[in-house]
């Protein structure tokens, strides 16, 4: 596996009972590359990133990453699982922010309970990276106060906070109404431009077209076609990602393709 | 009504079992009834099905022949328990069947995102419990929980079958030796009807400062 390769899977299967999911996935993802997986629904793009920190098991084939190796069938130690998931960020479709704990709090947990930073230290980075997403105002609010866009930012705060190698997104806007996406992507795309490793699965194809260095095309639980975004969603090879793209822009009017940069606040 | 000032003693001394039974039973119950719905959960096959006989027995068998059991029947196996101790372990045995069915239930009702949320950041299992999850269980349960701590301490009246000294107790001895029953009955609803009514209150207002968030 060379130096610069964050994230390598290889032949990875996963199926729930007599239902397959996908099948002989392999996918590298080099540092501060920024992959972008799309495809219909019920392939299993979310199952796969998923499967990146152990959140699914999976069947078959293996996954390296941060010095370790997952195999499928294999349950890894807890510690290993730990390690795991301290350095891999993940921000899920429907935020899952900590409803009880304020905004603040949701940030600082994991830092102070898995990593032992000292509360005050955790305190403060918590500010700097509120401050960063335009949310400094809502520190001490709980997380139902605040618009959805917001949610997902302050969940993307509480990611960052672990100082993640890799993020992982698994459908971040297609819970917000349209008017918040914006919000949120450029989030995203600030990271990225900070050099940070992702894998997001996304139905926003102008965005995975301008931020992502790799666009993967899932179909028919499997990866259809991979390679640099442009080429691959400009001038796809394999039938199945030409039908695939064909029926997303036709169902795709221009109004609603999100503008990536737009900035203010939802509210 | 100089009847009722001369058995005010005995009614406080009754006040006093009644207090104990409930107030240790309850908190015995629910720290079983944690890890019994953890146990129903998370546990394997052999637990689950263990955890599941358990609570079709307490909630099966009528509450004074569970109590006749433990405080007569155990008898016939050498086991010779004081009244006391057999209400006691009787109310606690009782309370933790029904408090895992809370409890799991509870838990339950907490969306599965919240522990991947918690995993997603490197949480391991305790921590996730006690630092996402029984806190929102706790706000979402708070309504059977109360219910579920004012039906203990009524179940408390069973012991008085097997010569437990609590506020029933004294009001039967009271009727009993006054010829004013209705008196002691009167007098024996209010006191379960002030502690009943101090045990809302105090729930009210920990379900106001648990559900702050939502």
């Amino acid at each position: 596996m060379s130096k610069d390769v964050v994230v390598d899977i290889q032949g990875l299967t996963k199926s729930f009972g007599d239902r397959k999911i996908f099948r002989d996935v392999t996918l590298q993802v080099h540092q501060s590359e920024v992959v972008a997986i799309i495809g219909p629904s019920g392939v299993g793009k979310s199952t796969l990133i998923r499967c990146v920190n152990y959140l699914h098991p999976f069947d078959q084939g293996t996954i390296r990453l941060l010095g370790h190796e997952l195999r499928g069938g294999e349950r890894p130690s807890a510690a290993v699982l730990q390690d795991i998931r301290t350095h891999v960020g993940m921000v899920f479709q429907t935020f899952n922010l900590f409803h009880h704990l304020s905004v603040l709090d949701n940030i600082v947990l994991g830092p102070v309970e898995v990593k032992k930073v000292p509360r005050k230290q955790a305190v403060e980075r918590a500010h700097e990276l509120l401050e960063m997403m335009g949310l400094t105002d809502w520190a001490k609010a709980y997380p139902r106060r605040l618009s959805g866009g917001q949610q997902q930012r302050v969940a993307i705060c509480r990611a960052l906070a672990m100082d993640p190698k890799v993020m992982l997104f698994d459908e971040p806007t297609s819970m917000l109404d349209p008017e918040l996406v914006g919000d949120v992507l450029e989030a995203i795309q600030r990271l990225a431009q900070q050099g940070m490793t992702m894998i997001l699965v996304t139905h926003e194809m102008m965005f995975a077209k301008e931020v992502a260095d790799t666009v993967v095309i899932m179909a028919d639980n499997a990866i259809a076609e991979m390679g640099p975004a442009k080429q691959v969603l400009e001038n796809p090879q394999t039938e199945r990602a030409r039908n695939f793209l064909a029926r997303v822009l036709r169902n795709t009017p221009p109004a609603d393709i999100p503008q990536a940069v737009v900035g203010g606040d939802p509210d | 009504m100089h009847v009722a000032w001369l058995y005010l003693g005995p009614f406080l001394q009754g006040t006093g079992v009644t207090l104990e039974l409930t107030i240790v039973s309850t908190v015995v119950a629910l720290v079983a009834g944690i890890l019994g719905a953890l146990g129903m959960i998370h546990g394997g096959k052999i637990l689950r099905a263990v955890l599941v006989v358990y609570v079709e027995l307490v909630r099966g068998l009528p509450p004074i022949l569970q109590l006749f059991i433990i405080f007569f029947g155990l008898t016939q196996f050498g086991v010779q328990l004081d009244a006391f101790s057999a209400a006691l372990i009787w109310l606690m045995v009782y309370g933790a069947g029904y408090a895992i069915e809370v409890f799991r239930a509870g838990i339950q009702d907490v969306s599965e995102g919240q522990w991947e949320a918690a995993r997603s950041v490197g949480m391991g299992y305790f921590t996730t419990l006690r630092k996402i999850i029984l806190p929102q269980a706790f706000a979402l349960m708070m309504p059977e929980l109360t219910n579920f701590t004012v039906l203990q301490l009524k179940n408390t009246t069973f012991v008085f079958f097997i010569g437990v000294a609590d506020i029933m107790y004294q009001a039967q001895q009271g009727a009993a030796s006054t010829e004013q029953p209705q008196v002691m009955f009167v007098m024996a609803a209010l006191f379960y009807l002030v502690l009943n009514g101090g045990i809302s209150r105090v729930a009210a207002l920990v379900e106001r400062r648990l559900t702050a968030y939502r």
